[in-house]
């Protein structure tokens, strides 16, 4: 069941059936009793009458019995029966009624508390009939004398009992089930008006374009239950809002890094084949554009990463790292222009501090720490690195000396693009995104990256990542 | 023409410049935004090419000195920045044209030709002096109807003497705009260049166009 308003009516009307039907079933129960105590009770008065009429004379029972009395008790189509027995289980007399053949079975109870059994009729009709035992009072000169028991059995025909109580059972059916189509009919109407405010909703999402994330939905006329539903929305809008806007300055700054490399190339290109030249002037044109297509080749991949690190593409596999030996093999590439430039290196990683995580991310968060250090450091400067244990992580950190930037500018070392001297973009191997890989790499590895900067122009990258059990 | 070009991109700077030598332009260069001022101001460019993003000092402020100081050269902005706001903003501050890169090197030089003529108000390319003609856009000349086949240097000399056509031109002005900042030639090759030009131009019975103005240097036009 999808649709709401379906599921909504079901219920609905399931529950209001189910409440009919113990309803009618209450009703049809007490209605049935009341009526066949009604029933009983008049079979009783009837069996009481004639429960006077036998009277011993001599020793012998005799039956007086009023004659208009005696009409209900003739042959007829829906007659009364009654039969006597004496103490013995003698038949004392039959009503007309029964004919030739039939015997009403015998059963009693005491004068005050009539046994009622249902029977069958000799027209093979259901009836009801009613039992008593007593003692038939004896006139004899003014003297009541105890005498044999005598038993009555007084039947009538259920016929109309059973068809009020079919009257009874169709008007409960045919009511319950017109309740229960009003309220199909009623119940629709109002499932649908309640459910307009959806429909309202849904109108109002849809007016929103994906090119204007700035609207937001209006929760104005909509009912209390949905405004949370609408927040939510709003919430996760602003949140699409500023994902696109952080995509688009980084489609536009992309753009922008590829564009100086590009203008290199073509005019490079366009010079070398403004005329005919000689080939070494062809081979120098070319290794100039083999050196730019270099360039964005870094760049492009660096890119690459980036997105991989951003949509966790990138943690391939956990493995132990031993801090001391990774700082080794990520620094051996800065060697020899740290060498040239005078600049020492330290690594101060203790060789039992290790970590689980992926050896290839782990390296490339490292070597660009260390091609930042190494670029920046001031001549005859130095780097070091540092890891330790520190409740369940390992703290990790990349110095050097020589750093000019302002305590405002370390905040944006991490973003995408930026740079102390924006024209460096357009000198160097690297185009800032060195630091900003470094933090996506760590926080793919579950750690975090932050910076510091002391006074003497000492620059700190500190990384805290999981130590991996 | 003698034009500066500040870029800080090397290869870009290097193409740049052979190219815009190739093209017979007088080329000084410099990737840094602090020597550039200094350069600008220091000599009388017929142009300059500014990058916008320049360590040292980013080329709009580089443009608003220039232009504080009075200096009137045409300036061409040269860089990554494209947005609308950005182009405003340079053209606001003084320059005189606006081209993104990446860019074919044609249209740079088309719009540095441009601006070259603009500056000496020469709006058509087509400089006519007597029966010489001069189309600045193709780099030909004629003489009579005759083509006349001149070397780059030659052409540039011609052009730059047509620019200031009836003007008294002097050799140091002549030098200036044709040879770049650290050439080593002396200023007696102004001298020989005209020899050079004169052998081409001049035709015996035709009148002389390349005059001699003792004292003071050279001017292109008929004799009064």
């Amino acid at each position: 069941m999808r649709s709401l308003r379906t599921r909504l009516l079901v219920g609905m009307i399931s529950g209001m059936a189910l409440l009919l039907i113990i309803f009618g079933l209450f009703v049809y129960t007490a209605m049935a009793r009341a009526l066949r105590e009604q029933f009983d009770a008049s079979l009783t008065a009837t069996a009481r009458t004639l429960a006077a009429a036998p009277e011993l004379e001599e020793g012998e029972f005799e039956l007086e019995l009023d004659e208009r009395l005696m009409v209900e008790f003739q042959p007829s189509e829906r007659p009364d029966y009654f039969q006597f027995w004496l103490g013995d289980g003698t038949v004392l007399a039959r009503s007309p009624s029964l004919g030739e053949r039939y015997e009403l079975p015998c059963f009693a109870g005491p004068i005050e508390a009539p046994v009622h059994r249902p029977v069958e009729l000799p027209n093979g009709r259901q009836g009801r009939a009613v039992g008593i035992e007593y003692r038939p009072s004896i006139e004899d000169g003014g003297r009541t004398a105890e005498q044999a028991a005598v038993r009555l059995v007084v039947g009538r025909d259920a016929g109309e009992l059973a068809a009020e109580l079919r009257l009874l059972r169709l008007l409960l059916l045919s009511g319950g089930f017109a309740a229960v189509m009003v309220a199909l009919l009623v119940g629709g109407l109002v499932v649908r008006q309640g459910l307009r405010p959806l429909s309202l909703l849904a109108s109002r999402i849809a007016a929103i374009r994906e090119d204007d994330l700035t609207e937001r939905v209006q929760g104005d006329p909509l009912p209390t239950e949905m405004l949370p539903v609408v927040g939510r929305l709003n919430q996760l809008l602003g949140r699409l809002e500023s994902a696109f806007e952080r995509e688009r300055l980084f489609t536009r700054d992309v753009a922008h890094q590829l564009r100086t490399p590009v203008a290199g190339m073509r005019s490079s290109m366009e010079v070398a084949l403004s005329r005919s030249r000689r080939p070494d002037e062809y081979r120098e044109s070319l290794s100039d554009c083999l050196a730019i297509a270099k360039r964005m080749q870094t760049m492009v991949e660096d890119l690459l990463m980036l997105a991989r690190l951003e949509a966790g593409q990138a943690v391939a596999a956990s493995e132990r790292v031993v801090l001391t030996q990774l700082v080794d093999s990520c620094w051996r590439p800065f060697e020899p222009t740290a060498a040239e430039r005078h600049v020492a290196f330290e690594n101060r990683v203790a060789p039992d501090v290790s970590t689980i995580a992926d050896h290839g991310i782990l390296s490339m968060v490292l070597s660009n720490l260390l091609a930042n250090a190494s670029e920046y450091t001031n001549e005859g400067g130095s780097i070091w690195v540092c890891a330790r244990f520190a409740s369940g992580s390992v703290e990790m950190a990349v110095s050097n000396t020589g750093c000019h930037l302002s305590a405002d500018e370390v905040c944006h070392v991490f973003d995408s693009f930026w740079r102390a001297d924006p024209s460096r973009t357009d000198t160097d191997l690297h185009c800032g995104l060195g630091l900003a890989l470094v933090q996506r790499g760590v926080s793919a590895l579950g750690g975090t990256a932050t910076t510091s900067l002391t006074g003497d122009d000492v620059f700190t990258v500190r990384l805290t990542l999981p130590a991996g059990g | 023409m003698r034009v500066l070009l500040i870029e800080d991109y090397l290869p870009l700077q290097k193409s740049v410049a052979k190219g815009l030598r190739e093209a017979g332009f007088a080329v000084d260069v410099t990737g840094d935004g602090a020597d550039g001022l200094w350069y600008a101001a220091g000599e009388d460019y017929d142009a300059i090419i500014l990058d916008l993003m320049l360590p040292g000092m980013d080329g709009l402020t580089l443009l608003g000195r220039l232009r504080t100081q009075g200096s009137n050269t045409p300036v061409l902005i040269l860089t990554a920045k494209d947005a609308l706001s950005d182009r405003v903003q340079g053209l606001n501050l003084g320059a005189d044209d606006y081209l993104a890169k990446p860019f074919a090197f044609e249209e740079l030089l088309a719009r540095l030709r441009a601006l070259v003529r603009r500056k000496y108000a020469q709006k058509n390319p087509r400089i006519e002096v007597a029966d010489l003609l001069i189309d600045t856009a193709s780099k030909r000349a004629w003489r009579g109807g005759r083509e006349l086949h001149l070397t780059a240097r030659e052409y540039e000399l011609l052009a730059y003497l047509a620019m200031r056509a009836g003007e008294t031109v002097s050799r140091a002005d002549i030098w200036k705009h044709l040879y770049e900042f650290n050439s080593e030639v002396t200023s007696n090759v102004v001298d020989v260049y005209i020899g050079y030009l004169r052998k081409k131009i001049e035709r015996p019975g035709a009148p002389t166009l390349i005059q001699t103005v003792r004292g003071l240097g050279y001017a292109l036009r008929t004799e009064d």
